[in-house]
Protein backbone atom coordinates (compact mmCIF):
# COMPACT_ATOMS: atom_id res chain seq x y z
CA UNK A 1 0.00 0.00 0.00
CA UNK A 2 1.44 3.31 -1.01
CA UNK A 3 1.31 5.95 1.59
CA UNK A 4 -0.07 9.08 -0.07
CA UNK A 5 1.34 11.06 2.78
CA UNK A 6 4.80 9.85 1.84
CA UNK A 7 4.21 11.02 -1.72
CA UNK A 8 3.14 14.44 -0.49
CA UNK A 9 6.21 14.56 1.72
CA UNK A 10 8.47 13.67 -1.18
CA UNK A 11 7.07 16.72 -3.01
CA UNK A 12 7.59 18.91 0.05
CA UNK A 13 11.20 17.70 0.41
CA UNK A 14 11.79 18.19 -3.30
CA UNK A 15 12.84 14.59 -3.77
CA UNK A 16 12.09 14.04 -7.46
CA UNK A 17 13.31 10.44 -7.63
CA UNK A 18 11.24 9.34 -4.67
CA UNK A 19 8.25 11.19 -6.05
CA UNK A 20 8.47 9.35 -9.37
CA UNK A 21 8.99 6.02 -7.62
CA UNK A 22 6.03 6.46 -5.26
CA UNK A 23 3.75 7.66 -8.06
CA UNK A 24 4.58 4.61 -10.16
CA UNK A 25 4.18 2.33 -7.18
CA UNK A 26 0.79 3.87 -6.49
CA UNK A 27 -0.40 3.21 -10.02
CA UNK A 28 0.99 -0.33 -9.90
CA UNK A 29 -0.97 -0.92 -6.71
CA UNK A 30 -4.16 0.16 -8.38
CA UNK A 31 -4.57 3.67 -6.95
CA UNK A 32 -6.38 5.99 -9.31
CA UNK A 33 -4.30 8.69 -10.97
CA UNK A 34 -6.73 11.29 -9.66
CA UNK A 35 -6.16 10.20 -6.08
CA UNK A 36 -2.39 10.21 -6.52
CA UNK A 37 -2.64 13.70 -8.00
CA UNK A 38 -5.06 15.15 -5.45
CA UNK A 39 -3.92 13.51 -2.25
CA UNK A 40 -0.25 13.10 -3.14
CA UNK A 41 1.25 15.68 -5.49
CA UNK A 42 -1.29 18.47 -5.00
CA UNK A 43 -1.43 17.92 -1.26
CA UNK A 44 2.35 18.38 -1.17
CA UNK A 45 2.24 21.52 -3.29
CA UNK A 46 -0.51 22.97 -1.10
CA UNK A 47 1.83 22.73 1.88
CA UNK A 48 4.61 24.32 -0.18
CA UNK A 49 2.29 27.19 -1.11
CA UNK A 50 1.32 27.82 2.50
CA UNK A 51 4.92 27.73 3.70
CA UNK A 52 6.08 30.00 0.89
CA UNK A 53 3.35 32.50 1.66
CA UNK A 54 4.49 32.93 5.23
CA UNK A 55 8.25 32.95 4.41
CA UNK A 56 8.81 29.62 6.09
CA UNK A 57 10.43 28.46 2.86
CA UNK A 58 11.87 30.43 -0.05
CA UNK A 59 12.26 30.26 -3.82
CA UNK A 60 14.84 27.41 -3.87
CA UNK A 61 12.58 25.08 -1.86
CA UNK A 62 9.62 25.93 -4.09
CA UNK A 63 11.66 25.18 -7.21
CA UNK A 64 12.79 21.75 -6.08
CA UNK A 65 9.28 20.89 -4.87
CA UNK A 66 7.89 21.82 -8.27
CA UNK A 67 10.58 19.73 -9.91
CA UNK A 68 9.55 16.76 -7.77
CA UNK A 69 5.89 17.31 -8.56
CA UNK A 70 6.74 17.33 -12.27
CA UNK A 71 8.56 14.03 -11.95
CA UNK A 72 5.31 12.56 -10.67
CA UNK A 73 3.18 14.42 -13.23
CA UNK A 74 5.15 12.97 -16.14
CA UNK A 75 3.93 9.54 -15.03
CA UNK A 76 0.39 10.62 -14.16
CA UNK A 77 -0.43 12.86 -17.11
CA UNK A 78 -1.08 10.11 -19.71
CA UNK A 79 -3.16 8.18 -17.17
CA UNK A 80 -5.19 11.27 -16.29
CA UNK A 81 -5.83 11.87 -19.99
CA UNK A 82 -7.09 8.29 -20.35
CA UNK A 83 -9.57 8.76 -17.55
CA UNK A 84 -10.73 12.07 -18.96
CA UNK A 85 -10.02 13.93 -15.72
CA UNK A 86 -10.91 17.59 -15.86
CA UNK A 87 -8.56 20.32 -14.61
CA UNK A 88 -9.72 22.74 -11.93
CA UNK A 89 -9.50 25.48 -14.52
CA UNK A 90 -7.58 26.54 -17.62
CA UNK A 91 -5.01 29.28 -17.43
CA UNK A 92 -2.92 30.97 -20.09
CA UNK A 93 0.07 32.82 -18.64
CA UNK A 94 3.04 34.82 -19.83
CA UNK A 95 5.41 37.71 -19.17
CA UNK A 96 4.19 40.71 -21.16
CA UNK A 97 5.75 42.15 -24.27
CA UNK A 98 9.14 43.77 -23.84
CA UNK A 99 9.99 41.81 -20.70
CA UNK A 100 12.14 38.68 -20.53
CA UNK A 101 11.97 38.17 -16.77
CA UNK A 102 10.25 34.92 -16.03
CA UNK A 103 11.19 33.35 -12.71
CA UNK A 104 8.20 34.82 -10.87
CA UNK A 105 5.82 33.84 -13.63
CA UNK A 106 7.31 30.33 -13.70
CA UNK A 107 6.72 29.91 -9.98
CA UNK A 108 3.11 31.05 -10.36
CA UNK A 109 2.62 28.52 -13.18
CA UNK A 110 4.13 25.73 -11.07
CA UNK A 111 1.90 26.57 -8.13
CA UNK A 112 -1.20 26.68 -10.34
CA UNK A 113 -0.32 23.32 -11.84
CA UNK A 114 0.28 22.03 -8.36
CA UNK A 115 -3.26 23.12 -7.49
CA UNK A 116 -4.78 21.24 -10.40
CA UNK A 117 -5.00 23.95 -13.04
CA UNK A 118 -4.11 23.30 -16.65
CA UNK A 119 -1.54 25.97 -17.42
CA UNK A 120 -0.38 27.05 -20.86
CA UNK A 121 2.85 28.97 -20.28
CA UNK A 122 3.52 31.27 -23.23
CA UNK A 123 6.97 32.21 -21.92
CA UNK A 124 8.15 35.81 -21.99
CA UNK A 125 7.95 38.86 -24.29
CA UNK A 126 4.39 37.81 -25.10
CA UNK A 127 2.56 40.14 -27.46
CA UNK A 128 -1.20 40.72 -26.98
CA UNK A 129 -1.95 38.73 -30.14
CA UNK A 130 -0.26 35.67 -28.69
CA UNK A 131 -2.27 35.89 -25.49
CA UNK A 132 -5.43 36.19 -27.58
CA UNK A 133 -4.58 33.25 -29.79
CA UNK A 134 -3.77 31.01 -26.84
CA UNK A 135 -6.92 32.00 -24.94
CA UNK A 136 -8.98 30.99 -27.96
CA UNK A 137 -7.09 27.76 -28.58
CA UNK A 138 -7.14 26.64 -24.97
CA UNK A 139 -10.57 28.05 -24.16
CA UNK A 140 -8.85 29.52 -21.14
CA UNK A 141 -10.89 30.92 -18.28
CA UNK A 142 -8.02 32.94 -16.86
CA UNK A 143 -5.19 34.86 -18.45
CA UNK A 144 -2.26 35.69 -16.19
CA UNK A 145 0.18 38.48 -17.05
CA UNK A 146 3.49 39.17 -15.37
CA UNK A 147 6.02 42.03 -15.54
CA UNK A 148 9.14 42.91 -13.60
CA UNK A 149 9.77 46.34 -15.06
CA UNK A 150 7.69 49.45 -14.55
CA UNK A 151 8.21 50.11 -18.25
CA UNK A 152 6.68 46.83 -19.38
CA UNK A 153 4.05 46.74 -16.65
CA UNK A 154 2.25 49.36 -18.73
CA UNK A 155 1.87 46.79 -21.52
CA UNK A 156 -0.63 44.93 -19.34
CA UNK A 157 -3.09 47.69 -20.01
CA UNK A 158 -2.52 47.38 -23.75
CA UNK A 159 -3.13 43.64 -23.58
CA UNK A 160 -6.41 44.17 -21.74
CA UNK A 161 -7.46 46.63 -24.43
CA UNK A 162 -6.54 44.09 -27.11
CA UNK A 163 -8.70 41.51 -25.32
CA UNK A 164 -11.62 43.93 -25.45
CA UNK A 165 -11.05 44.60 -29.14
CA UNK A 166 -10.99 40.86 -29.81
CA UNK A 167 -14.29 40.42 -27.96
CA UNK A 168 -12.66 38.22 -25.32
CA UNK A 169 -12.65 40.47 -22.30
CA UNK A 170 -15.97 39.21 -20.97
CA UNK A 171 -15.00 35.58 -21.52
CA UNK A 172 -11.77 35.51 -19.57
CA UNK A 173 -10.70 36.70 -16.14
CA UNK A 174 -7.51 38.74 -16.12
CA UNK A 175 -4.93 38.25 -13.37
CA UNK A 176 -1.80 40.38 -13.06
CA UNK A 177 1.31 40.19 -10.93
CA UNK A 178 5.02 40.89 -10.79
CA UNK A 179 7.31 42.98 -8.62
CA UNK A 180 6.04 46.51 -9.38
CA UNK A 181 2.38 45.53 -9.78
CA UNK A 182 0.00 46.45 -6.97
CA UNK A 183 -3.70 46.05 -6.24
CA UNK A 184 -4.14 49.70 -7.06
CA UNK A 185 -2.43 49.33 -10.43
CA UNK A 186 -4.49 46.21 -11.19
CA UNK A 187 -7.66 48.18 -10.55
CA UNK A 188 -6.45 51.13 -12.59
CA UNK A 189 -5.92 48.98 -15.68
CA UNK A 190 -9.14 47.03 -15.19
CA UNK A 191 -7.75 43.61 -14.27
CA UNK A 192 -9.95 41.19 -12.32
CA UNK A 193 -7.36 39.93 -9.91
CA UNK A 194 -3.96 40.74 -8.45
CA UNK A 195 -1.82 38.52 -6.31
CA UNK A 196 1.27 39.63 -4.45
CA UNK A 197 2.90 36.21 -4.62
CA UNK A 198 2.52 32.79 -6.20
CA UNK A 199 0.68 31.22 -3.29
CA UNK A 200 -1.89 33.99 -3.22
CA UNK A 201 -2.19 33.70 -7.01
CA UNK A 202 -3.58 30.18 -6.59
CA UNK A 203 -6.16 31.39 -4.07
CA UNK A 204 -7.08 34.26 -6.35
CA UNK A 205 -7.47 32.01 -9.39
CA UNK A 206 -9.77 29.68 -7.43
CA UNK A 207 -11.73 32.64 -6.14
CA UNK A 208 -12.20 34.04 -9.65
CA UNK A 209 -13.52 30.70 -10.91
CA UNK A 210 -15.42 30.01 -7.68
CA UNK A 211 -13.71 26.65 -7.12
CA UNK A 212 -12.53 25.30 -3.81
CA UNK B 1 30.58 75.51 6.76
CA UNK B 2 30.23 74.67 3.09
CA UNK B 3 31.69 71.31 2.16
CA UNK B 4 32.99 70.14 -1.18
CA UNK B 5 31.03 67.39 -2.88
CA UNK B 6 33.61 64.79 -1.85
CA UNK B 7 33.73 66.00 1.74
CA UNK B 8 29.96 65.71 1.89
CA UNK B 9 29.96 62.05 0.82
CA UNK B 10 32.90 61.24 3.10
CA UNK B 11 31.20 62.95 6.04
CA UNK B 12 28.14 60.78 5.54
CA UNK B 13 30.26 57.64 5.20
CA UNK B 14 31.84 58.58 8.53
CA UNK B 15 28.43 59.02 10.14
CA UNK B 16 28.92 62.75 10.44
CA UNK B 17 26.37 65.41 9.61
CA UNK B 18 27.05 66.96 6.18
CA UNK B 19 26.33 70.60 5.32
CA UNK B 20 23.47 69.39 3.15
CA UNK B 21 21.96 66.09 2.08
CA UNK B 22 24.23 64.46 -0.51
CA UNK B 23 22.67 63.37 -3.80
CA UNK B 24 23.50 60.71 -6.31
CA UNK B 25 22.70 60.19 -9.93
CA UNK B 26 24.89 58.10 -12.17
CA UNK B 27 27.80 57.31 -9.88
CA UNK B 28 26.84 53.64 -9.63
CA UNK B 29 25.54 51.01 -11.96
CA UNK B 30 22.13 50.99 -10.28
CA UNK B 31 21.76 54.73 -9.62
CA UNK B 32 21.90 56.07 -13.14
CA UNK B 33 19.53 56.54 -16.10
CA UNK B 34 18.56 54.46 -19.09
CA UNK B 35 19.55 55.94 -22.44
CA UNK B 36 15.94 56.78 -23.24
CA UNK B 37 15.30 58.47 -19.90
CA UNK B 38 18.49 60.49 -20.47
CA UNK B 39 17.34 61.52 -23.94
CA UNK B 40 14.00 62.67 -22.51
CA UNK B 41 15.79 64.57 -19.75
CA UNK B 42 17.99 66.40 -22.26
CA UNK B 43 14.94 67.43 -24.26
CA UNK B 44 13.08 68.52 -21.11
CA UNK B 45 15.98 70.65 -19.91
CA UNK B 46 16.61 72.07 -23.37
CA UNK B 47 20.05 70.49 -23.63
CA UNK B 48 21.55 69.51 -27.00
CA UNK B 49 20.71 65.97 -28.10
CA UNK B 50 24.28 65.36 -29.29
CA UNK B 51 26.81 63.90 -28.72
CA UNK B 52 25.53 60.52 -27.51
CA UNK B 53 26.26 60.01 -23.80
CA UNK B 54 28.85 57.46 -22.67
CA UNK B 55 27.48 54.01 -22.00
CA UNK B 56 27.44 53.01 -18.34
CA UNK B 57 26.19 49.45 -18.75
CA UNK B 58 25.35 47.92 -22.07
CA UNK B 59 23.25 45.24 -20.39
CA UNK B 60 20.90 47.60 -18.64
CA UNK B 61 20.88 50.19 -21.46
CA UNK B 62 22.19 52.84 -19.08
CA UNK B 63 24.38 55.87 -19.67
CA UNK B 64 26.60 58.19 -17.66
CA UNK B 65 24.48 61.34 -17.45
CA UNK B 66 25.71 64.59 -19.01
CA UNK B 67 27.72 66.83 -16.73
CA UNK B 68 25.14 69.54 -17.45
CA UNK B 69 22.44 67.38 -15.86
CA UNK B 70 24.61 66.30 -12.92
CA UNK B 71 25.61 69.90 -12.17
CA UNK B 72 22.08 71.12 -12.43
CA UNK B 73 21.06 68.63 -9.72
CA UNK B 74 24.32 69.24 -7.86
CA UNK B 75 25.16 65.53 -7.69
CA UNK B 76 28.02 64.69 -5.35
CA UNK B 77 29.67 61.58 -6.82
CA UNK B 78 31.02 60.40 -10.16
CA UNK B 79 31.57 56.88 -11.50
CA UNK B 80 34.80 55.08 -12.28
CA UNK B 81 34.26 52.05 -14.49
CA UNK B 82 36.58 49.20 -15.47
CA UNK B 83 37.34 48.60 -19.15
CA UNK B 84 36.35 45.62 -21.24
CA UNK B 85 38.69 42.62 -21.50
CA UNK B 86 40.93 42.60 -24.60
CA UNK B 87 41.14 38.82 -24.73
CA UNK B 88 37.45 38.12 -24.77
CA UNK B 89 35.37 41.09 -25.88
CA UNK B 90 31.59 40.67 -26.22
CA UNK B 91 30.83 38.43 -29.17
CA UNK B 92 27.96 39.88 -31.16
CA UNK B 93 25.25 37.42 -32.08
CA UNK B 94 22.71 39.90 -33.44
CA UNK B 95 21.82 43.55 -32.78
CA UNK B 96 19.81 42.27 -29.82
CA UNK B 97 22.10 39.55 -28.46
CA UNK B 98 25.73 39.07 -27.45
CA UNK B 99 27.86 36.62 -25.52
CA UNK B 100 30.09 37.94 -22.73
CA UNK B 101 33.46 36.74 -21.44
CA UNK B 102 31.78 34.18 -19.17
CA UNK B 103 30.01 32.59 -22.12
CA UNK B 104 26.70 34.09 -20.99
CA UNK B 105 24.23 35.07 -23.70
CA UNK B 106 22.50 38.39 -23.17
CA UNK B 107 19.38 39.08 -25.22
CA UNK B 108 16.82 41.84 -25.24
CA UNK B 109 13.34 42.21 -26.57
CA UNK B 110 12.82 45.07 -29.00
CA UNK B 111 13.64 48.32 -27.24
CA UNK B 112 14.17 46.63 -23.88
CA UNK B 113 16.97 45.66 -21.51
CA UNK B 114 19.31 42.75 -21.93
CA UNK B 115 18.87 39.82 -19.63
CA UNK B 116 20.86 36.62 -19.40
CA UNK B 117 19.14 33.94 -21.43
CA UNK B 118 21.76 31.21 -21.73
CA UNK B 119 25.06 30.25 -20.18
CA UNK B 120 27.75 27.60 -20.17
CA UNK B 121 26.18 25.49 -17.40
CA UNK B 122 22.52 26.06 -18.28
CA UNK B 123 21.65 22.75 -19.83
CA UNK B 124 23.40 20.31 -17.56
CA UNK B 125 21.26 18.21 -15.30
CA UNK B 126 23.84 17.79 -12.64
CA UNK B 127 27.07 19.68 -13.35
CA UNK B 128 30.07 18.70 -11.24
CA UNK B 129 33.23 20.25 -9.84
CA UNK B 130 35.14 18.56 -12.68
CA UNK B 131 33.08 20.64 -15.10
CA UNK B 132 34.37 23.70 -13.27
CA UNK B 133 37.98 22.55 -13.74
CA UNK B 134 37.49 22.30 -17.48
CA UNK B 135 35.81 25.66 -17.89
CA UNK B 136 37.77 28.51 -19.53
CA UNK B 137 37.31 31.24 -16.90
CA UNK B 138 37.68 34.95 -17.63
CA UNK B 139 41.21 36.26 -17.11
CA UNK B 140 41.27 38.67 -14.16
CA UNK B 141 44.65 40.00 -15.32
CA UNK B 142 43.37 41.03 -18.77
CA UNK B 143 44.95 44.47 -19.29
CA UNK B 144 41.88 45.83 -21.04
CA UNK B 145 40.11 46.08 -17.68
CA UNK B 146 42.70 48.45 -16.23
CA UNK B 147 43.84 50.46 -19.23
CA UNK B 148 43.58 54.15 -18.45
CA UNK B 149 41.91 53.44 -15.11
CA UNK B 150 44.56 55.19 -13.06
CA UNK B 151 44.47 58.26 -15.30
CA UNK B 152 40.69 58.50 -15.30
CA UNK B 153 40.56 58.11 -11.52
CA UNK B 154 43.30 60.67 -11.00
CA UNK B 155 41.63 63.19 -13.24
CA UNK B 156 38.34 62.84 -11.37
CA UNK B 157 40.07 63.01 -8.05
CA UNK B 158 42.38 65.93 -8.76
CA UNK B 159 40.44 68.02 -11.26
CA UNK B 160 37.02 67.73 -9.64
CA UNK B 161 35.83 67.72 -6.06
CA UNK B 162 33.37 64.87 -6.55
CA UNK B 163 33.54 61.60 -4.65
CA UNK B 164 34.94 58.88 -6.93
CA UNK B 165 32.97 55.64 -6.94
CA UNK B 166 34.72 52.57 -8.32
CA UNK B 167 32.10 50.23 -9.80
CA UNK B 168 32.97 46.55 -9.54
CA UNK B 169 31.33 43.46 -10.97
CA UNK B 170 28.44 41.57 -9.44
CA UNK B 171 28.93 39.04 -6.65
CA UNK B 172 28.53 35.27 -6.67
CA UNK B 173 24.73 35.09 -6.46
CA UNK B 174 24.24 37.01 -9.66
CA UNK B 175 27.23 35.69 -11.55
CA UNK B 176 26.39 32.07 -10.75
CA UNK B 177 22.84 32.65 -11.89
CA UNK B 178 24.12 34.13 -15.14
CA UNK B 179 26.32 31.14 -16.00
CA UNK B 180 24.07 28.40 -14.58
CA UNK B 181 20.52 29.76 -14.87
CA UNK B 182 18.61 31.69 -12.26
CA UNK B 183 16.42 28.89 -10.97
CA UNK B 184 18.88 26.10 -11.66
CA UNK B 185 21.49 27.67 -9.41
CA UNK B 186 18.99 28.15 -6.61
CA UNK B 187 18.10 24.47 -6.93
CA UNK B 188 21.81 23.56 -6.92
CA UNK B 189 22.15 25.24 -3.53
CA UNK B 190 19.83 22.58 -2.14
CA UNK B 191 20.50 19.51 -4.25
CA UNK B 192 23.95 19.99 -5.80
CA UNK B 193 25.72 21.99 -3.13
CA UNK B 194 29.25 20.94 -4.05
CA UNK B 195 28.88 22.37 -7.52
CA UNK B 196 27.08 25.50 -6.31
CA UNK B 197 29.82 26.24 -3.80
CA UNK B 198 32.62 25.41 -6.23
CA UNK B 199 31.13 27.78 -8.78
CA UNK B 200 30.80 30.53 -6.19
CA UNK B 201 34.43 30.10 -5.18
CA UNK B 202 35.66 30.53 -8.73
CA UNK B 203 33.53 33.63 -9.18
CA UNK B 204 34.75 35.14 -5.92
CA UNK B 205 38.42 34.35 -6.69
CA UNK B 206 38.13 36.19 -10.00
CA UNK B 207 36.27 39.07 -8.39
CA UNK B 208 38.87 39.45 -5.66
CA UNK B 209 41.77 39.45 -8.10
CA UNK B 210 40.10 42.05 -10.31
CA UNK B 211 39.32 44.20 -7.28
CA UNK B 212 42.89 43.93 -5.96
CA UNK B 213 44.31 44.90 -9.31
CA UNK B 214 41.87 47.78 -9.83
CA UNK B 215 42.52 49.23 -6.39
CA UNK B 216 46.30 48.79 -6.69
CA UNK B 217 46.06 50.72 -9.94
CA UNK B 218 43.65 53.47 -8.98
CA UNK B 219 43.02 53.14 -5.24
CA UNK B 220 44.72 56.44 -4.39
CA UNK B 221 42.00 58.28 -6.26
CA UNK B 222 39.01 56.19 -5.24
CA UNK B 223 36.71 57.31 -2.43
CA UNK B 224 34.43 54.28 -2.27
CA UNK B 225 33.62 51.11 -4.16
CA UNK B 226 30.27 49.73 -5.21
CA UNK B 227 29.10 46.24 -6.07
CA UNK B 228 25.88 44.31 -5.96
CA UNK B 229 24.49 40.86 -5.43
CA UNK B 230 20.71 40.61 -5.19
CA UNK B 231 19.48 38.49 -2.30
CA UNK B 232 16.02 40.00 -1.91
CA UNK B 233 12.70 39.77 -3.72
CA UNK B 234 9.55 41.87 -3.52
CA UNK B 235 8.05 39.63 -0.82
CA UNK B 236 11.08 38.63 1.21
CA UNK B 237 14.54 37.15 1.02
CA UNK B 238 15.50 35.13 -2.04
CA UNK B 239 16.60 32.26 0.15
CA UNK B 240 16.46 31.09 3.74
CA UNK B 241 18.52 33.37 6.00
CA UNK B 242 20.32 30.27 7.36
CA UNK B 243 21.28 29.31 3.82
CA UNK B 244 22.63 32.81 3.20
CA UNK B 245 24.67 32.65 6.39
CA UNK B 246 26.01 29.22 5.67
CA UNK B 247 26.85 29.47 2.00
CA UNK B 248 26.89 33.03 0.71
CA UNK B 249 27.90 35.15 3.67
CA UNK B 250 31.44 33.72 3.95
CA UNK B 251 32.00 34.55 0.28
CA UNK B 252 30.56 38.04 0.69
CA UNK B 253 32.94 38.43 3.61
CA UNK B 254 35.90 37.47 1.44
CA UNK B 255 34.91 40.18 -1.01
CA UNK B 256 34.42 42.83 1.66
CA UNK B 257 37.71 41.88 3.33
CA UNK B 258 39.48 42.43 0.03
CA UNK B 259 38.07 45.96 -0.29
CA UNK B 260 38.85 46.69 3.35
CA UNK B 261 42.51 45.69 2.85
CA UNK B 262 42.62 48.67 0.52
CA UNK B 263 40.90 50.81 3.13
CA UNK B 264 37.86 51.72 1.07
CA UNK B 265 34.24 52.05 2.16
CA UNK B 266 31.73 49.72 0.50
CA UNK B 267 28.40 50.57 -1.06
CA UNK B 268 26.59 47.27 -1.45
CA UNK B 269 23.52 46.88 -3.65
CA UNK B 270 20.78 44.35 -3.23
CA UNK B 271 17.32 44.85 -4.59
CA UNK B 272 14.27 43.63 -2.76
CA UNK B 273 13.46 42.91 0.83
CA UNK B 274 16.74 42.48 2.72
CA UNK B 275 15.68 43.67 6.16
CA UNK B 276 16.23 40.23 7.68
CA UNK B 277 19.84 40.17 6.50
CA UNK B 278 20.92 43.69 7.40
CA UNK B 279 22.76 42.60 10.58
CA UNK B 280 24.63 40.02 8.49
CA UNK B 281 25.52 42.58 5.85
CA UNK B 282 26.87 44.88 8.54
CA UNK B 283 28.89 42.00 9.94
CA UNK B 284 30.23 41.24 6.47
CA UNK B 285 31.62 44.77 6.48
CA UNK B 286 29.50 46.88 4.19
CA UNK B 287 29.27 50.57 4.99
CA UNK B 288 26.34 51.66 2.86
CA UNK B 289 23.29 49.88 1.51
CA UNK B 290 21.62 50.55 -1.81
CA UNK B 291 18.87 50.81 -3.01
CA UNK B 292 16.50 50.54 0.03
CA UNK B 293 13.66 49.22 -2.12
CA UNK B 294 10.92 50.87 -0.15
CA UNK B 295 8.06 49.05 -1.89
CA UNK B 296 9.43 45.60 -0.98
CA UNK B 297 8.26 43.80 2.15
CA UNK B 298 9.71 44.97 5.47
CA UNK B 299 11.71 47.82 3.94
CA UNK B 300 10.20 50.46 6.21
CA UNK B 301 12.70 53.29 6.15
CA UNK B 302 11.90 54.61 9.60
CA UNK B 303 12.48 51.22 11.20
CA UNK B 304 15.64 50.58 9.17
CA UNK B 305 17.09 53.87 10.35
CA UNK B 306 16.10 53.29 13.95
CA UNK B 307 17.50 49.78 14.07
CA UNK B 308 20.56 50.07 11.88
CA UNK B 309 21.28 53.76 11.39
CA UNK B 310 24.20 53.64 13.78
CA UNK B 311 26.07 51.14 11.62
CA UNK B 312 24.70 51.64 8.15
CA UNK B 313 24.47 54.40 5.54
CA UNK B 314 21.35 54.38 3.37
CA UNK B 315 21.78 55.13 -0.33
CA UNK B 316 18.67 55.39 -2.52
CA UNK B 317 15.16 55.21 -1.15
CA UNK B 318 13.02 57.19 -3.59
CA UNK B 319 10.15 54.94 -4.70
CA UNK B 320 10.95 53.77 -8.19
CA UNK B 321 8.11 51.30 -8.63
CA UNK B 322 5.17 53.61 -8.12
CA UNK B 323 5.90 57.24 -7.34
CA UNK B 324 8.55 58.10 -9.93
CA UNK B 325 6.90 56.47 -12.96
CA UNK B 326 3.23 56.97 -12.05
CA UNK B 327 3.06 59.64 -9.36
CA UNK B 328 2.42 63.36 -9.68
CA UNK B 329 5.19 65.87 -8.97
CA UNK B 330 3.40 66.59 -5.70
CA UNK B 331 3.62 62.91 -4.75
CA UNK B 332 7.31 62.92 -5.67
CA UNK B 333 7.84 65.89 -3.38
CA UNK B 334 6.05 64.14 -0.52
CA UNK B 335 8.10 60.99 -1.12
CA UNK B 336 11.34 62.97 -0.94
CA UNK B 337 10.26 64.71 2.27
CA UNK B 338 9.28 61.40 3.83
CA UNK B 339 12.55 59.64 3.06
CA UNK B 340 14.61 62.59 4.24
CA UNK B 341 12.64 62.66 7.46
CA UNK B 342 13.07 58.92 7.93
CA UNK B 343 16.70 58.52 6.93
CA UNK B 344 18.70 61.73 6.99
CA UNK B 345 18.89 62.59 10.67
CA UNK B 346 22.47 62.90 11.86
CA UNK B 347 23.79 62.20 8.36
CA UNK B 348 23.76 58.69 7.02
CA UNK B 349 21.67 59.20 3.90
CA UNK B 350 22.51 59.74 0.23
CA UNK B 351 19.37 60.35 -1.80
CA UNK B 352 18.60 58.91 -5.20
CA UNK B 353 15.97 56.78 -6.90
CA UNK B 354 15.70 53.15 -5.88
CA UNK B 355 16.88 52.08 -9.32
CA UNK B 356 18.02 53.42 -12.66
CA UNK B 357 15.61 55.99 -14.07
CA UNK B 358 13.50 54.07 -16.56
CA UNK B 359 12.27 55.35 -19.94
CA UNK B 360 8.68 55.98 -18.85
CA UNK B 361 9.56 58.14 -15.84
CA UNK B 362 8.48 61.72 -16.62
CA UNK B 363 11.55 64.01 -16.59
CA UNK B 364 9.47 66.45 -14.56
CA UNK B 365 9.31 63.92 -11.73
CA UNK B 366 13.08 63.47 -11.78
CA UNK B 367 13.66 67.22 -11.71
CA UNK B 368 11.12 67.54 -8.88
CA UNK B 369 12.91 64.81 -6.94
CA UNK B 370 16.26 66.63 -7.04
CA UNK B 371 14.79 70.08 -6.48
CA UNK B 372 12.82 68.84 -3.48
CA UNK B 373 15.93 67.09 -2.16
CA UNK B 374 17.87 70.34 -2.44
CA UNK B 375 15.11 72.25 -0.75
CA UNK B 376 14.43 69.86 2.14
CA UNK B 377 17.93 68.48 2.48
CA UNK B 378 19.40 71.57 4.10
Amino acid sequence: MVDLKMLAEAVIRGDAKECARLTQEGLDNGLSPQVLLNDGLMAGMAVIGERFKCNDIYVPEVLIAARAMKAGMVILRPKLAETGAKPVGKVVAGTVKGDLHDIGKNIVCMMLEGAGFQVTDLGNDVAPERFIQAIKEQEAQIVGMSALLTTTMLNMKGTIEALKAAGLREKVRVMVGGAPVTQRFAEEIGADGYAENAAVAVEKAKELLAVH
Amino acid sequence: MMMTHRERILAVLNHKEPDRLPLDLGSAIATTMTAKAHERMRAYLGLPSEPPPATFSRRSSTVIPDEAILRRFDVDARPLILGNPDGRPDREVSPDAFVDEWGVTWARPEGGHFISTDGPFYHQDEPTREDLEKFPWPDPADPGRYRGLRERAKELHEKTDYAVMLNLGVGPVHQCQFVRGYGEWLEDLLINRAFAEGLMDRVVEIWVEITDRALEEAGDSVDLVMYGDDVGTQKGLLLRPELYRQVIKPRHKRMADCVKRHGKPILYHSCGSVYALVPDLIEVGIDALNPIQVTAAEMDTRRLKREFGRDLIFWGGINTQRVLPLGTPEEVREEVMRRIEDLAEGGGYVLCAVHNIQPEVPPENVVTMYEAAQEYGR
